[in-house]
């Protein structure tokens, strides 16, 4: 029998995406979160009722009639929101790394079963890990893939070096190289990562706290205070994320954007029709300049946020300095956009644009500190926004799991049964460099 | 979810979307579902015609048993007239032809495999109902490399049995306990008419004995239904019996993987247990307040450094 696809799952804060390799795109986004009975206390699992024969010998014939069945009742995904009324909800990934791991461990289960319908038992398993993750949790994970599910092989990958790798299907991308600066911004939070030839440079890594959840906020705080009909409370963070999602772009200059709004009102502001979910009447939010105002958080974090003021170019820009001198230039050169709240339009070309701008200063510094008789080659910086941007961690993945050599990448049982978990802190891309 | 879904839920979900998408994208999307069974939605030749098609590793099998005739019935109208290289039935949508229903659509395929397994299991029934003298033919379905499903036909009773392999000593140990608890179980009154389940490891039922080429080793396991015409006699509950009970090995082996779980996050809750009484074994810190000596100079009992402090 020929090797059945290998199945990719990326795991996120916000959203899960799964599907099998070979596809463009996953075939289930759903969020991660699952609902249980447990009343959703993500920090002290709760204990399991101890099976009958250890509690009380109390006499019945039929053990069965005393066996609950606690741990299959529950949902996972869209259905778990759904149900959260009943159940406790909560959401096994903080920060992208696994914070609850029965939970996750279940939630692995029923996507293997249920969403993937595939036996893990024929399958390889291609997962995804956030950059700096403790081999532990690697180990862990390892262990859930192989005891429970006997998975016949396991690939965790950097989710930076896949979104690298996502970008060689853009047109504007020459080299396939694995030298780049990833700028992953999902619903959680916004990471900025310098890889150099396949390596995470971890001592220079930015977390940004600004990420779609946020621009959500801020649209829907806008809406509450310039809306003169009253969006309905349950409805206004939908109507927020739908205006994120359908309208919003990034312009080169908010003051002139503001005038451009006000002289032509009727050419930019826009409508969005919307239906009441409890009363199912329809209403019309007029959408100004939110429009603009929105994706501008993170290029001047101090309307939102009190605490955090260095805008994305620059944190990019201070990225990049700490590296290592020699990778600098490759780093400007490939700067590569992923996750969802890089969608904007002319997101990327705003960007290029003002690192651009901060690079060609510090270069004028420098020469004329020199007194002009240094000429500096002007530094290529490049943003790449490509078509599946928005999954491109998981199409990375799916494009590395097509390959012949990700079976020769890939941890077998085998070798889990020979070794232990710890094969897992070694990953076999850098064979030839160790 | 203690049950499998016999439908699919992942193929009704990519018909879905390529039914209700406005502009028609090309496509090429592989799925996998249980068995082996693979499937491919592909545009190839103008983008408003899907082409759906499936391949099973037990094709042959299941078509000499009528499998195509039940792709005749429920999917006649969609089949295509030429099939896809490496697969073995395909159907073609004109996305601009749509009937109405679109979800109840995406449903019916989604049942696909389930139908097409159907086969030998309709089959089956239709030969106890012509009231035979002697038991009817012993069909075989390898539906997986080295596991298969035997099916008979008696005259007061079908027999079906699985054979299924169990890769891991640990998950031999949990199916055997998880199968003894269906003898078990069906002492409760409320399933008195589930039907009767056997299980034997190593040794074939009497059956398929006979056969050739049986593995005979420690890791197979094999599990008899015994199915009376109260399970088969009314259509309702015949289709709930073929849904069920194809699904019967997925459905053992997901189970054997929850309890897997299930005994996990109990050693995860164990260990922190005893990480707790662990910590309060630690030498209390608090006892580092200063104390005096007798000459009047200070120092800090620490466990660590006795040193005293000027």
């Amino acid at each position: 029998m020929s090797r059945l696809a290998p199945v990719v799952i990326d795991n996120g804060t916000g959203y899960t995406k799964m599907g099998f390799a070979g596809n463009t795109d996953p075939q289930f986004v759903i969020p991660t979160a699952i609902a249980t009975r447990d009343a959703g206390s993500a920090s002290a699992p709760n204990l399991p009722k101890k099976p009958a024969f250890l509690s009380s010998a109390a006499s019945s014939s039929h053990l069965a009639s005393k066996r609950g069945i606690d741990d299959l009742d529950f949902f996972i995904g869209d259905e778990a929101l759904a149900n959260s009324k009943t159940y406790g909800l909560s959401y096994p990934i903080r920060h992208g790394q696994i914070e609850n791991w029965d939970h996750m461990e279940r939630y692995w289960e029923q996507s293997i079963f249920k969403y993937l319908r595939c036996e893990p038992e024929d399958h390889f398993f291609l997962l995804t890990e956030p950059p700096l993750n403790a081999p532990e949790n690697r180990e862990n994970t390892a262990e859930i893939f192989f005891e429970s599910f006997n998975i016949q092989g396991l690939y965790i990958a950097v989710q930076a070096v896949l979104a690298l790798a996502a970008s060689w299907t853009s047109g504007k991308s020459t080299d396939q190289t694995l030298t780049g600066t990833v700028i992953d911004s999902g619903d959680g939070v916004t990471h900025v990562i310098p890889v150099a030839e396949g390596y995470v440079i971890g001592s220079s890594i930015r977390h940004i706290p600004i990420a779609g959840r946020d621009i959500t906020a801020f649209v829907q705080q806008l809406l509450r205070e310039h809306q003169e009909i009253a969006i309905p409370p349950e409805d206004s963070l939908d109507v927020a994320r739908r205006i994120k999602e359908q309208y919003s772009y990034v312009c080169p200059d908010i003051v002139k954007e503001f005038k451009k709004f006000d002289q032509e009102p009727h050419k930019y502001f826009k409508q969005l029709d919307a239906v009441h979910s409890v009363t199912q009447k329809s209403y019309k939010v007029d959408v100004g300049y939110e429009r603009f105002l929105a994706p501008e958080i993170f290029f001047n974090p101090e309307i939102v946020s009190s605490d955090f003021l260095v805008p994305l170019p620059e944190v990019v820009d201070q990225v990049i300095q700490t590296s290592p001198i020699d990778t600098r230039r490759g780093l400007y050169k490939n700067i590569v956009l992923s996750g969802g709240s890089t969608m904007f339009k002319d997101f990327g070309k705003r960007l290029q644009r003002d690192i651009k701008r901060l690079t060609d200063q510090r270069l004028q510094t420098s020469e004329d500190m020199s007194g002009g008789s240094h000429k500096a080659k002007p530094i290529d910086v490049n943003v790449i926004a490509h078509k599946k941007q928005r999954h491109a961690v998981w199409f990375g993945g799916s494009l590395m799991a097509c390959t012949d050599q990700f079976y020769s990448f890939s941890h077998t049982k085998a070798e889990y049964e020979e070794y232990g978990p710890s094969i897992c802190r070694h990953n076999r891309v850098f064979n030839s460099l160790a | 979810m203690i049950l499998l879904e016999a439908n699919s839920y992942i193929i009704e979900e990519s018909l879905l979307q390529r039914f209700t998408s406005e502009k028609h994208e090309a496509v090429d999307i592989k799925l996998v579902d249980f068995d082996g069974v693979t499937y491919h939605l592909s545009t190839p030749t103008s983008r408003t015609e899907l082409h759906f098609s499936m391949a099973a590793p037990c094709f042959n099998e299941l078509v000499s048993y009528g499998a195509q005739d039940i792709i005749q019935r429920e999917y006649g109208t969609y089949l295509a007239s030429a099939t896809e290289q490496g697969y073995h039935c395909t159907f073609v949508f004109d996305l601009e032809k749509l009937p109405a229903d679109i979800t109840a659509l995406a449903k019916k395929f989604g049942m696909l495999k389930r139908n097409v397994f159907a086969a030998p299991f309709e089959k089956a029934f239709k030969e106890w109902e012509t009231e035979l003298e002697e038991p009817g033919t012993l069909m075989t379905i390898h539906y997986r490399e080295e596991e298969a499903i035997y099916l008979r036909a008696n005259q007061d009773r079908v027999t079906v049995i699985f054979s299924t392999l169990f890769k891991e000593e640990m998950d031999r140990i949990f199916g055997k306990v998880f199968l003894q608890e269906f003898v078990d179980a069906r002492r409760l009154p409320s399933i008195q008419n589930a039907p009767q389940v056997l299980y034997s490891n190593r040794e074939p039922p009497l059956e398929i004995r006979h056969l050739p080429n049986l593995k005979d080793d420690e890791s197979v396991g094999y599990v008899t239904f015994v199915l009376f015409p109260r399970h088969f006699e009314h259509p309702d509950v015949r289709e709930k019996t073929i849904s069920d009970i194809q699904l019967f090995r997925d459905y053992l082996h997901y189970h054997i993987k929850c309890s897997k779980a299930y005994m996990h996050s109990r050693m995860r809750a164990r260990v922190q247990d005893f990480l707790k009484v662990l910590n309060r074994a630690k030498p209390d810190r608090s006892s580092t307040a200063e104390k005096k000596l007798a000459s009047g100079r200070s120092f800090r009992p620490s466990p660590i450094s006795l040193r005293p402090s000027t």
